[in-house]
């Protein structure tokens, strides 16, 4: 994971003379001790030497290599909330007075068309009022009463579409812009990008919610082809870092002995093979461990927070589904305060036996479900955002972004009184560092069918997102397999009406 | 031209072309010179430059400032600043404009990426432009890709080469191994010297790792140094190479390449337990050094190429070992592409394992590198239009006939025997039925509905409430998936209420399915939290559900639904509802009345449900003693059967003949249909090799096979070059072409071409066998030589792709495994059969992987028989970069991360295989040798005077085992040198 935590410690200047060092040298070049004394920080960075020794050889024309901004950022981290089932943009953001006004009557044009799930009845009015919420008056469901209160900081993007209808391709989709496997997720780019802004906690957390993991599991937060340290590492209130401990019957004395004893049989080693720079770097991946091996519980300490914070994520609330979120969302901002670069915070998670707890995928009891849904997400959610903004967060450092895999359909699935899976029609927002708070661009039909208006993709929002982290998403490559990947595929435009 | 705020730059621009022409005609001696009088041939001369440096940017999907330069027609509707020219007018033509400097020296606008166009192609489309510009109406450009197939390297004949001369001043010992000739030519040319050769440990450990994955035994080492006959190394490589181990180590690396995993991926993720045999397939094939034009056609098309002979015709398995999402759409357009992005893996996986090629890039559009036709990607959709994911028995048609020869007299008496037992039942049921005629009568109800069951209670105040489920509304026999999304308790007063609700104060107990990630997805609070859709299911056989409330409370009625709202229509696995159910009441919360019981009232659901309902009235002792008897027999049967051996299922595929002909996909799009495909051979080698073509509705096997016949061939360039690469690759940890998966245009280039094509060629020669090659190159003493770095080389070429020195790398993953649970001296070396497991498997709709904290001893096998599922965290193997195998895995690199160290240093694996290593040298009594003794495991060497001090110090401080601990996270052991 965080192998080049220290990229921090590197002045711009010192990567500019870093760089044509490092290609000059590959990995596993000569280094003199000089060369090691100044480039502390390379030793630990083997992979992306790697990574750069391969780009370098494929006729890149780029000048700019990975660790450092490639021009002015807007913001240098990333909150990543996933409420996985596809949340229904129709019943939470995307205001459709026209389904009350034709609630009952078919879908104009939509008599024969087979969805996921087969066939659909007809519209079906949202269960709940909308309500208009702040200064931009921006109507929102009834039952997000917290979030509201957030729409004046919030850019709506009402026109996003995705290419598949199912749930697994369809998060790994909008985690890694394709829906195959095998693909780095977003936070692993922008961690081979950029690099770590801790020393001793990883650059990439995944936080899965209590509930297990989302479609398509530990695929969403994937290195996919960079190197493994680019995956995240999941870390969350339900969940430690594994192996980050030794194993409790090892005494304190002789844990100390033995880390010491080992440190002085590798950098023994590693002298005598003074040319290997992997094994200096190995010696110290130790020590970073060890850093990590305290510094992690002190990030992951929620149970010190003070009453007020406490009480206003809800982290003792009755219900335990609630309870465990808000935990998450606390130790999200803990995380992001000392330098997470991304944080991948899930709301729900996979498919099960019954809809309706697990996740947002209400095939037949809406309203049931987004009763359960709503007061999990909402009050967390918009304490975590409140807190952020308190703290001076989300001024230039933090960029929020709220996404799901697809939406709903505006008609009722055959026999039932829930939605089926609508690709081509859902609601993404950001937040923050960045971003024109109380802005929305895109827009779906009268009914929320289809997106009509500034069709947005998953390619335009990733677009977005490394435009605001000080990165072109056409130069952020990395080659595997016969061409440069990129995180936007061949697509994408960075959506400037959203951009404060 | 519509830009007039540009008016003054255009006509400098104007007056540069024209100075651009005169220069031109006055440097033009040759080709513009004298074609003076001659119209410019759009087809020769034009086109080739705008398909190369313009239409990139310029085609239908890309239209860059909305203009399409692809046909004459587009050209002249031109983009966002006009038509491309006026015809007859170079100096009023946009385009013209646009590709000439504004200066001499400037950067022209156009093109944006790449490199300007020469003056003398301004002036060719300058003049074709004012001869009037036709461009015949019907020909439409493509974009150039980079790479040609007439020039590209990698698709030329492989050169007939023999070994250079060897330069002069090299040892004597490389005029042996015609390698060593090409390599000493190269480190001449770079003026660098060679290593000397490596120590004889030294060269033992690399050559047992690399060949075997696992470190020489003392023993074996002993035995090495001891043996004095100069061609020991030789005889040791030949020894490793027919060693079962041989297989174990390279066949992981083939299934790196072929995407082998266990687990179909996306979003059900489930294990596939049956693709273990395609992984001893290639083990066994590896082997066997078997030749590799025989396993590319068993891959491709085992099933025609060996129909009778089950191991070899399993290797067609490479086609469905890959990814694919398997949750069913109704939506026809998603499923159509679902089904594409299925096929796509077969087409990506067969260029990348075989060619060399990322033919996958070629599936929206011509590929933009390489020349690789988007028809091309199309003939291999239709090589495999006809597979799908599956498995199939593994046994020939006389063996199966043999087998039924066993067990149909068997099969017989189990059918007569079942036959008595159904005339058993009969007979109890009719004399239940004869003894108690009005057993229907007893049941009035009606069929209980899942959308809910009523219950009226007696007039008393209630404190606990007991429901029995005996079984679901399936299986009169089991009431395990019954589920409840709701349970009610309606107070006995005018305005009924329900009490049954969690905030109320009401309790309920029950067991409930419990899914490994979140034990509560089913929890009986589920029944009483006053909402539909998500449910209680039951996990057992009855099923008790207790419910308490608050306090006495009179109750009028209890009501339970499995679908309240009718949601679910149709039988299906999401609305199994209660059967047969007793409920029973208790004032006191100890004393029980039984208020309904199935066996006296309730409604039955089925007849299976009423014959069960009957059956619990009992078998007398003479029926009872029968079906005991027929009960035996059976049993003896089933064991008779059991001893017959059956043949083993296996992932291998399903075959069918598409029902219509491929078609190009436009756009890669399914639902747009181009021109239609036949299968047939890939023409970016049409120059060098023969090709094939089929009818477009050619048997589908015989696609496959002759795709793999083409693939095969000993004349077809890439599949030899891109196998030599590979086994050199492996030896070397850098191939000669450094990208072994893509030998296009993106792809490396060769560092020592001429040995590339000898390698190949001696392949061919040893009629695609690997091991002669692999004794080629270990024999090499580019191979044996040390891996010293020296300051002068290391200056030069510090990566030794020159190989002046062997390259030191670490482990892989699996080795570093391997080579722990070696050391320890716990290995099971147990070969083939199905994988081990170092994960907990939990599977609820969906599967999910977690990393097992302590595996056992069951699991102490070597790495690649681990069942490999997708998108899995695997501790050990993702921390040392084993890949997730969603794409082939052509190279690993080598990761150093904390989270590695924290792995090795404190997962309880390393833990367990320290204690075993200290236990394995505890027989030794002295510390400073016990020491000693353990260097020898770790690192095949002794321990220094220092080390025996230093370790049995630590020992006596910390313990052995952590002394064990240390050496298994040193350097020396992770690395090879």
């Amino acid at each position: 994971m965080s192998n080049e935590i220290r990229d921090v410690n590197l002045s711009p200047k010192m990567l500019s003379l870093a760089n044509p060092m490092r290609r000059w040298l590959d990995r596993r070049g000569f280094f003199g001790d000089v060369a090691a004394g100044i480039l502390g920080v390379a030793l630990m960075d083997l992979d992306r030497v790697e990574a750069q020794t391969k780009n370098s050889s494929s006729n890149s024309f780029e000048e700019w290599q990975p660790g450092s901004p490639q021009f002015r950022p807007k913001a240098r981290q990333v909150l990543h909330i996933f409420c996985p089932g596809a949340a229904s943009h129709i019943d939470l953001w995307d205001y459709k007075p026209a389904l009350a006004q034709y609630h009952g009557t078919p879908l104009p044009g939509g008599e024969s068309f087979l969805s996921f799930q087969g066939k659909n009845g007809n519209l079906m009015k949202s269960p709940w009022p909308f309500v208009r919420a702040g200064e931009s008056g921006k109507p929102i469901t009834s039952m997000l009463p917290h979030m509201a209160r957030h729409a004046d900081d919030i850019a709506f993007l009402h026109g996003m579409v995705s290419r598949t209808n199912t749930h697994g391709p369809g998060c790994i989709f909008m985690n890694t812009g394709f829906v195959r496997e095998g693909f780095p997720s977003a936070g692993a780019w922008v961690g081979y990008a950029l690099g770590s802004l801790n020393d001793n906690l990883p650059r990439f957390v995944a936080m899965p919610d209590v509930r297990g993991e989302p479609p398509n599991g530990k695929a969403n937060w994937s290195n996919g082809f960079l190197p493994a340290s680019y995956q995240a590492v999941p870390m969350s209130a339900q969940q430690a870092i594994r192996n980050i401990n030794p194993p409790p019957e090892i005494s304190s004395d002789a844990e100390r002995a033995a880390r010491a004893y080992l440190e002085k049989v590798n950098r023994r080693y590693a002298e005598m093979h003074a040319d290997n720079t992997e094994l200096t770097a190995r010696v110290s991946s130790y020590e970073l461990a060890a850093r990590m091996q305290l510094a992690a519980p002190e990030a992951a300490g929620i149970d010190h927070e003070p009453k007020h914070i406490k009480s206003l994520y809800g982290m003792n609330d009755p219900n335990p589904l609630k309870a465990a979120y808000a935990r998450n969302c606390i130790m999200a901002r803990r995380f992001l305060e000392r330098g997470v670069r991304y944080v991948s915070l899930y709301c729900a998670s996979r498919a099960s036996g019954v809809d309706g707890l697990l996740n947002w995928d209400a095939h037949k009891t809406l309203k049931a479900d987004y009763e359960r849904h709503c007061p999990i997400f909402d009050q967390p959610t918009a304490a975590l955002l409140s807190d952020l903004k308190a703290r001076g967060l989300l001024d230039e450092d933090v960029l929020v972004l709220w996404t799901t895999e697809f939406g709903r359909m505006p008609t009722h699935q055959e026999g039932t009184t829930g939605r089926d899976h609508n690709p081509d029609a859902f609601t993404c927002w950001m937040m923050g560092a960045g971003i024109k708070g109380g802005s929305s661009y895109g827009a779906t039909d009268d009914f929320g069918r289809k997106s009509v208006e500034n069709i947005t993709t998953v390619h335009d929002f990733y677009a977005t997102v490394l435009h605001l982290m000080g990165l072109n998403h056409e130069r952020l490559t990395y080659y595997h397999n016969g061409t440069n990947r990129r995180l936007t595929d061949v697509h994408g435009h960075v959506i400037k009406e959203i951009l404060a | 031209m519509q830009d007039e705020p540009s008016l003054s730059g255009r006509a400098i621009r104007d007056l540069c072309a024209s100075v651009v022409r005169m220069l031109a005609i006055v440097f033009a001696g040759t080709s513009l010179g004298d074609s003076k009088a001659e119209d410019v041939d759009f087809q020769k001369r034009i086109a080739p430059i705008l398909s190369a440096r313009c239409v990139g940017c310029h085609q239908p999907g890309k239209t860059k400032g909305g203009l399409d330069l692809t046909s004459a027609s587009a050209a002249m509707k031109g983009g966002d600043s006009g038509p491309s020219w006026t015809i007859g007018n170079s100096s009023d033509s946009e385009i013209v404009a646009r590709i000439t400097p504004e200066e001499p020296g400037a950067k022209a606008d156009m093109p944006r990426q790449g490199e300007a166009l020469t003056a003398a192609e301004i002036v060719l489309i300058s003049k074709w432009i004012d001869q009037g510009a036709r461009w015949p109406e019907s020909l439409v450009l493509k974009e150039k890709s980079k790479a040609d197939a007439a020039t590209w390297w990698s698709l030329q004949k492989l050169a007939d080469v023999d070994p250079p001369e060897m330069p002069a001043d090299f040892p004597s010992n490389w005029a042996a191994n015609p390698i060593d000739a090409f390599i000493a030519t190269g480190l001449a040319r770079e003026g660098l010297k060679p290593n000397a050769e490596a120590d004889k440990r030294t060269l033992l450990r690399r050559a047992t790792f690399d060949l075997t994955g696992l470190p020489p035994t003392p023993e074996e080492m002993q035995t090495f140094l001891a043996d004095p006959r100069p061609d020991a190394f030789e005889r040791q490589v030949d020894k490793l190479l027919a060693s079962p181990r041989y297989g174990e180590r390279w066949g992981r690396y083939w299934l790196d390449v072929v995407r082998f995993g266990e687990s179909n991926g996306f979003e059900r993720n489930v294990l596939i337990d049956n693709a273990w045999p395609f992984r001893d397939y290639v083990i066994r094939s590896l082997n066997q050094d078997k030749p590799f034009g025989q396993m590319i056609r068993e891959h491709l098309a085992g099933d025609a190429v060996s129909p009778d002979f089950p191991p070899d015709k399993i290797g067609v398995a490479f086609l469905t070992v890959g990814p694919y999402d398997d949750v069913g759409n109704q939506d026809p357009v998603q499923a159509a592409q679902i089904r594409a992005n299925t096929v796509d893996d077969m087409i990506v996986a067969t260029g990348s394992a075989f060619l060399g090629l990322t033919i996958g890039c070629a599936r929206c559009h011509d590929h933009k590198f390489d020349p690789i036709a988007q028809s091309d990607y199309f003939k291999l959709q239709s090589a495999f239009a006809g597979v799908r994911q599956g498995a199939q028995t593994l046994a020939t048609p006389s063996m199966i006939s043999l087998r039924n020869r066993l067990t149909k007299p068997l099969d017989e008496r189990r059918a007569a025997t079942k036959a008595r037992l159904a005339a058993l039942e009969k007979r109890f049921q009719e004399r239940v039925a004869r003894q108690s005629p009005n057993d229907l009568k007893n049941w009035p109800k009606p069929v209980v509905s899942p959308q809910g069951a009523s219950e009226p209670f007696p007039e008393k105040p209630i404190l606990r409430i007991r429901l029995t489920i005996l079984n679901n509304d399936r299986d009169p026999n089991s009431a395990v998936d019954a589920r409840i999304d709701e349970l009610e308790l309606w107070t006995r007063e005018p305005q009924s209420r329900n009490v049954a609700l969690v905030d109320e104060g009401t309790r309920i107990e029950a067991p409930s399915r419990k899914p490994g990630d979140f034990g509560d997805a089913y929890a009986p609070e589920l029944m009483i939290d006053g909402k539909y859709g998500a449910a209680w299911i039951s996990p057992a056989t009855p099923a008790v559900i207790t419910i308490t409330l608050p306090k006495r409370t009179p109750l009028a009625e209890m009501k339970f639904s499995s679908d309240r709202t009718g949601a679910i229509t149709g039988r299906s696995p999401y609305n199994v509802f209660v059967g047969d159910y007793i409920l029973e009441i208790s004032q006191d919360g100890e004393t029980w009345e039984t208020i309904a019981d199935a066996s006296q009232e309730r409604p039955a659901v089925s007849e299976a449900h009423q014959q069960a309902r009957r059956s619990r009235a009992g078998y007398d002792s003479e029926e009872a003693a029968e079906r005991d008897l027929l009960n035996g027999q059976l049993a003896e049967i089933d064991r008779e059967t059991a001893a017959v051996p059956n043949f083993p299922s296996a992932w291998l595929g399903n075959f069918s003949q598409p029902p219509e002909a491929t078609h190009v996909q436009i756009g890669g799009d399914p639902q747009k249909k181009g021109e239609k495909i036949s299968p047939g051979s890939l023409s970016y080698l049409s120059h060098v090799i023969p090709g094939f073509e089929l009818s477009p509705d050619a048997p589908e096997a015989l696609r496959r096979e002759s795709l793999a016949d083409w693939i095969a061939a000993p004349t077809n360039p890439l599949t030899w070059r891109v196998l030599a690469n590979r086994i050199w690759y492996l030896h070397f940890g850098t191939g000669l072409v450094e990208t072994p998966g893509d030998f296009g245009y993106m792809g490396g280039k060769p560092s020592h071409p001429e040995l590339l094509d000898w390698l190949a060629s001696r392949l061919i020669v040893e009629q695609g066998r690997w091991k002669p090659l692999h004794r080629l190159i270990m024999t090499s003493q580019a191979y044996r030589q040390s891996s010293a770095a020296r300051p002068e080389p290391m200056s030069k070429d510090s990566g030794s792709r020159n190989l002046w020195r062997y390259p030191p790398r670490r482990l892989e993953g699996e080795q570093i495994r391997d080579a722990m649970l070696a050391t320890a001296g716990v290995l099971d070396e147990t070969r083939g059969g199905p994988g081990f497991r170092l994960f907990q498997y939990l599977q609820d709709n969906v599967a999910t992987y977690v990393s097992l904290d302590d595996p056992g001893p069951e699991t102490w096998r070597r790495t690649v028989y681990h069942q490999a599922p997708r998108a899995a965290r695997i501790d050990y193997l993702t921390d040392f970069d084993c890949p997730d195998n969603a794409q082939s895995a052509p190279s690993r690199v080598a990761t150093v991360t904390p989270l590695q160290s924290m792995t090795q240093w404190n997962h309880r694996f390393t833990l367990r295989m320290a204690e075993k290593l200290a236990d394995r040298v505890s027989g030794v009594a002295k510390p400073h040798e016990r020491v000693d003794r353990m260097y020898v495991l770790v690192y095949q060497r002794h321990a220094t005077e220092a080390e025996r001090a230093e370790g049995a110090a630590l020992a006596e401080q910390a313990g052995w085992t952590n002394l064990a601990r240390v050496l298994l996270n040193s350097n020396e052991f992770l690395y090879v040198e």
